[in-house]
């Protein structure tokens, strides 16, 4: 695209993204170099309605390509005390969403003076994805509890949303739901919510691909928050039975500086062979 | 990343971290330089490995350091999350940059963070990797890594796991730096390598 | 009922219009004839070198396609006392180093050294089928080939598959009754004969040194020097090469094999002459 046509697309604003570097990076992909992959969440995401509240749950792995870049990353964001997020798509998309949402929250709550609404957190949301038509990709589950009771919605990267009684996103949705589908019932216990909404996530863990590790689960209920981080772990690693440690001069050196805090030392050269 | 090749690893281990690389800056197959930087300190405790594009590298190192003009040290994590929002900004035009933050904080906590392109954070308890050689990386520190690891053992481990990576990796390699930043000091060792 | 059948595959000859349709005629440019003609199978599609040469590509990093092993440094030259001829031992596939012992020499007979540049399959397979050729010379002229007739076969040979998606870029060196001998040959059917070649990757830098320092007359250990020097500047410089330097000497009485050195030995020796 023409630069200055891109220019009186954007503007030459101060704020918000930048896209100094998008011409010279479509020339660095047409040169055979392409951008190194970002981070994504396959993810099996989900939140239930219950008796008192809301409860959400995530999977824990983060990907590159076909490599798994984080194997216990946290999903479920902070929006506001009384309300929280399960994030999928890629990863920094997620991230900065819901923190920026969060931000907006936080400042509106201070000039309303009021709790905010969960159905505020989705309108905030929706309309700053639907600017970007899908380009941010972050496919969420929002969820919480506010004066109007407890809620629950999906919201898509292009900006639409769902409201519903249990809901599943992500590469893992479809094992998610069909356990939903199964077993959910409306007023559910508290404790029968969170066993449903583990086995759920670790139905994606299991038979997902773009899921796996760590179960992670927030429950949320008038005034109270339980973010119970790690609330499964299937896939605990087996640790070694011997070490790899190797012995101290393995590695040859060429050369060594030692900076000790206020005092600078320097040694000579090792032997090169 | 495979057009200039890089090769950047930090571990944790007992009160201490260390981040190593390698010296290469290529043009794709051709190597210019067997002495390029690519790990820079930020604060006496806090350093900074930019694997990536190296006119990246440099562009991202220098606007950092500008907005780090406050007269006082600055905590990984914090500088961590403002090399993250420098990213972020440039969501739809990135720096073709995944850095790697690794440093001890103001109790001598180890603390190592990656990042990928865009910004997005993984703070680690064990390693984090990066570059052209990050699988080859990924799988010697997934063997190699163990807890607690005394400075000048995590220094044999963190060296092997870059010298063995970048031995498979045509882009990387040429060399290897490693520093090992303690509560008093920080020790810079030069590895001896593999120059082809 | 055999898969080829099922899946009616058919060998080129007898269907395929793209392919050489008078075989006959390949096979009466050779020096020797009365030989079987190859039967490779082709894929079942109307344009089977188009097919092949969609999914197979040496230079592009994208993840679809078949990578062939490539990325070399390799050189011949001749000198008054033979022919030295000297190579690396890198192999990569995109930027993956897939093996640093690759031996890129390839000993057709005692008295024929074919080097290895591009395909290693391609080039093991077609110099593999020379050293035969060169055999059945020998048994019908009773006497050996020479090294202009052997590159000769072989460029007839691959020449024949052009635009087939072969890729080759070898020298073929030897001795006969003129003395030293030394060709050129690749894929795309060309053949030079000449004093002095390097082809791959790394053969710009081989070539700096090779060109600086070379001279006809000079002495056999000086000769093996500058090719060792010239493989290790090019394993330095170019990520494709590296490993070991593998090196032969071509005299009057065949080949013999000088060694196979590892080149961080060689940086460090090197360096600390300095």
């Amino acid at each position: 695209m023409d630069k200055s046509i891109l220019a009186e697309i954007v503007g030459d604003s101060n704020t918000g993204f930048k896209f100094d570097n998008a011409l010279r990076n479509e020339s660095l992909t047409s040169n055979g170099t392409g951008a190194p992959k970002a981070t994504k969440t396959g993810t099996t995401i989900v939140g239930l309605i219950f008796k008192d509240g809301v409860v959400l749950g995530a999977d824990t792995r983060a990907t590159a390509g076909s490599i798994v870049a984080d194997k216990n990353c946290a999903k479920i964001h902070y929006i506001t005390p009384n309300i929280y997020c399960c994030g999928a798509g890629t990863a920094a998309d997620t991230e900065f969403t819901t923190n920026i949402i969060s931000s907006n929250l936080a400042l509106h709550q201070m000039n309303s003076g009021r709790e905010p609404r969960v159905a505020t957190a989705m309108t905030f949301l929706k309309q700053y994805l639907f600017r970007y038509q899908g380009h941010v990709s972050a496919a969420l589950v929002l969820g919480g509890v506010d004066s109007t009771g407890p809620h629950l919605y999906t919201v898509y990267p292009h900006g639409s949303t769902d409201k519903l009684p249990f809901v599943t996103m992500g590469s893992g949705s479809l094992a998610a739901m069909a356990t939903f589908e199964s077993k959910f019932k409306p007023n559910m216990e508290r404790q029968e919510a969170i066993d449903l909404v583990q086995e759920a996530i670790e139905s994606g863990i299991f038979n997902d691909l773009g899921s796996g590790s760590n179960v992670d689960v927030c429950v949320i209920t008038k005034g109270k928050v339980d973010y119970l981080r790690n609330y499964a772990k299937p896939n605990e690693r087996i640790s070694k039975l011997k070490s790899y440690k190797f012995a101290r001069g393995t590695t040859g050196i060429l050369k060594e500086s030692i900076h000790k805090f206020d005092i600078v030392v320097e040694s000579d050269a090792m032997d090169v062979v | 990343m495979s057009y200039n090749g890089t090769a950047i690893v930090a571990m944790t281990g007992k009160n201490c971290v260390a981040i190593a690389a390698d010296k290469r800056l290529g043009q794709q197959f051709l190597t210019v330089d067997m002495d390029f930087q690519k790990i820079f300190p930020i604060t006496k405790k806090t350093y900074v490995g930019l694997p990536g594009l190296a006119t990246d590298v440099q562009t991202l190192y220098k606007s950092n350091m500008y907005r780090l003009n406050e007269q006082r040290d600055i905590e990984p994590k914090a500088f961590a999350h403002m090399v993250s929002s420098t990213l972020y900004e440039k969501r739809f035009g990135p720096y073709y940059i995944e850095p790697i933050v690794a440093g001890l904080d103001k109790n001598n906590n180890p603390y190592i963070c990656g990042m990928d392109l865009l910004g997005c954070m993984d703070v680690a308890h064990d390693f984090i990797v990066a570059g052209s050689a990050d699988e080859n990386l990924k799988g010697m520190c997934e063997n190699l890594w163990e807890a607690d690891l005394e400075p000048e053992d995590l220094f044999e481990t963190i060296s092997q796991a870059l010298l063995n990576a970048v031995d498979r990796d045509a882009l990387s390699g040429w060399g290897g730096v490693v520093h090992i930043i303690t509560p008093n000091e920080v020790i810079t060792r030069h590895l001896k390598a593999r120059m082809d | 009922m055999s898969l080829d059948k099922v899946l009616k595959y058919t060998s080129a000859s007898k269907t395929n219009p793209y392919a050489f349709d008078d075989d006959e005629n390949f096979l009466k440019r050779d020096v020797t004839d009365n030989i079987s003609h190859f039967d490779f199978k082709f894929a079942p599609v109307l344009k089977p070198a188009e097919f092949a040469k969609s999914h197979i590509d040496v230079k592009s990093q994208k993840d679809s396609l078949i990578k062939l092993a490539h990325g070399t440094t390799t050189l011949a030259f001749k000198f008054k006392n033979g022919v030295i001829v000297a190579t690396d031992s890198r192999a990569t596939s995109g930027n993956v180093i897939a093996s640093q012992t690759v031996k890129k020499v390839i000993e057709i007979n005692p008295y024929l050294l074919g080097t290895m540049a591009g395909g290693a399959a391609d080039c093991s397979y077609w110099e593999r089928e020379l050293g035969r050729r060169c055999r059945l010379h020998e048994l019908a002229n009773k006497e050996r080939i020479s090294v202009a007739a052997a590159s000769k076969l072989l460029t007839n040979m691959v020449y024949s598959y052009k635009g087939m998606g072969l890729s080759m870029g070898t020298m073929i060196s030897g001795w006969d009754k003129k003395g030293p001998g030394l060709y050129y040959v690749d894929s795309e059917g060309q053949r030079i004969k000449g004093n002095l070649f390097s082809v791959g990757s790394g053969s710009t830098f081989a070539y700096g040194v090779l060109d600086t320092s070379y001279r006809y007359d000079m002495e056999t250990d000086e000769a093996i020097e500058l090719g060792r020097r010239a493989i290790y500047h090019a394993t330095h410089r170019d990520a494709m090469s590296g490993g070991y330097v593998r090196l032969y000497h071509i005299k009057k009485e065949g080949w013999e094999f000088i060694g196979l050195e590892d080149v961080e030995d060689l940086y460090y020796k090197y360096n600390n002459q300095e």
